[in-house]
């Protein structure tokens, strides 16, 4: 499998407090990578690093194939990125925003533009500074689209934007990448959200990549069972106990949370004495909380 | 790419280059009326002249505040971003610089030519006594070169980060204390002359500056 990104062992530190370390991502090439992370997790930074923004102390960036930072203009002739804070020019109206970056993208498509700033409702004529959160997120989402780029690093393009407008620019974004195959890194900390377009997921927690796999596997590989009898240590067990604490009900009962359940594995529990009495799914949410709680408890 | 850069940065400092061009061509106008070269009552040449020089302080401090004006505002939308979005464009980053810098150099020209043409239309209306010469293309070059430096220095440095401001404005400061010191302690070495000279006297980029700015002379 091609990789669109790939990092391998990157390191960067910011102050005294805050550190990436040996952080290695793998986005496969064609993915809607969701990268999850709670507030201040290094997801920002990351992306900065991605794109040569930030220089690593140490490790490796291949974005598309290049050598990052060192490939940077070349890299970003085939990657469009919407930050965080809008970077636009505050004094450029809508049409001077489109005809700048027009000027600079080689595979810019002016119709494309022209349609999603119809399918938007942008005024032409309205100035940047005076664009509502909600217009600044169209306007960005569209000059990253209409660019025609590769790979689309996108972080945290929706936050802060109401239902409708959030709906309209997931919806433009999706259908690119169904028309053209193109690669989306796209950071969130709204794991519902990106539950509904990922087909791939990353975890971030305090720096470090927590996990990193198929969304139909961080969805479906989680679970939480109730067992009675439990054994102290889970042994060899064919799963991976994320978390464990007592249970509410009946006495001897611990709820287990777990990853890479399958349902042939109840025969574990009968193997070590012990009676699986539920198997709950776990939604995205509850699976990044405690795959981040998991994460937490091993660093201690 | 050029077009579209010039045409920002034309908008961000339009009002400026227009005050500073109705400036440029009223200098030279003042400096000759001043001087008493219109309609002259009576012919002090040397008094008249110093009074034209006087005047001609006026040209460095334009072209200072011009070359200012124009820096700030190639800078300051990138710095109000982070710089975010000229780093994330497809070109490297000294074509970039280029493309800030020559916008802010075309912006330089119609300032040139008010005073220029604010230099012809004042000599144009003096009376001009036998041996003195107008040089209203020369003071227009001049000015326009030193404008050129003005704006180059304040270009670059406010291309750099905080912290480059900072060494750069705390070595002057540096100097300026240090001189100071010695001369309570009444030591007689003239830092200042030492270390701002070299900038300021031929061949320093800054000499462009300096001395007497004549539109009438010998």
């Amino acid at each position: 499998m091609s990789h669109a990104i790939e990092t391998t062992d990157l390191h960067y530190r910011a102050g005294k407090s805050f550190e990436i370390r040996d952080l290695g991502l793998r986005v496969p090439a064609g993915a809607i990578y969701g990268f999850l992370g709670p507030n201040g997790s290094g997801k920002t930074t990351t992306i900065r690093l991605l794109l040569g923004l930030l220089r690593p102390l140490g490790g490796t960036i291949a974005v598309l194939g290049h050598t990052m930072p060192r490939e940077q203009h070349t890299v970003f002739r085939r990657v469009a990125y919407v930050p965080e804070r809008p970077h636009l020019y505050a004094s450029l109206t809508v049409r001077d925003a489109m005809a700048l970056h027009a000027a600079f993208h080689p595979r810019w498509e002016s119709a494309i533009a022209q349609d999603l700033s119809r399918a938007f409702e942008l005024d032409a004529d309205a100035r940047v500074e005076r664009l509502s959160k909600g217009e600044m997120g169209k306007l960005l989402m569209l000059l990253a689209l209409a660019q025609r780029p590769d790979l689309l690093m996108l972080d945290e393009p929706t936050d802060g934007l109401d239902p409708v407008v959030r709906r309209d620019v997931l919806m433009a974004l999706i259908d690119y990448v169904s028309e053209t195959g193109a690669t989306v890194f796209i950071s969130s900390h709204l794991v519902h959200e990106l539950e509904r377009i990922c087909d791939w997921v990353g975890v971030m927690d305090r720096g470090r990549l927590v996990a990193e796999l198929p969304m139909h596997s961080f969805k479906n590989g989680i679970k939480r069972l109730r067992v009675r009898n439990a054994p102290v240590q889970p042994g060899d067990a064919p799963f991976q106990l994320l978390a464990r604490e007592v249970g509410d009900g009946l006495a001897g009962t611990e709820v287990w949370v777990v990853r890479g359940w399958l349902p042939t594995m109840h025969q574990y529990f009968e193997g070590v004495g012990a009676t699986l009495h539920e198997v709950v799914d776990l939604d995205l949410e509850e699976g990044f909380v405690e795959l981040l709680r998991t994460a937490r408890a091993a660093r201690r | 790419m050029f077009a579209q850069i010039f045409r920002m940065q034309g908008r961000a400092s339009a009002l400026g280059v227009t005050l500073a061009a109705v400036a440029g061509f009223m200098v030279p106008i003042m400096a000759v009326q001043r001087a008493g070269f219109v309609n002259p009552s009576g012919w002090d040449i040397a008094e008249m002249l110093t009074m034209v020089e006087s005047a001609g302080s006026l040209f460095p401090l334009l072209a200072i505040v011009l070359g200012l004006l124009l820096a700030v505002a190639a800078w300051s939308p990138d710095h109000r971003g982070q710089h975010v979005y000229a780093l994330t464009l497809p070109i490297p980053r000294w074509h970039y610089v280029v493309l800030r810098f020559a916008a802010g150099t075309v912006l330089l020209i119609p300032v040139i030519a008010a005073v220029w043409v604010g230099g012809l239309v004042a000599t144009d209306a003096a009376t001009i006594p036998e041996g003195l010469r107008v040089y209203p293309g020369t003071i227009a070059l001049r000015f326009g070169l030193a404008a050129l430096v003005a704006y180059a220095a304040v270009f670059a440095l406010a291309a750099g980060t905080k912290r480059t401001a900072a060494i750069i404005f705390g070595t002057l400061v540096g100097i300026i204390l240090v001189q100071a010191l010695l001369e309570l302690a009444a030591i007689r070495v003239d830092v200042l002359r030492y270390t701002l000279l070299p900038l300021t006297d031929w061949p320093g980029p800054f000499e462009m500056l300096f001395g007497r700015w004549m539109l009438i002379n010998v």
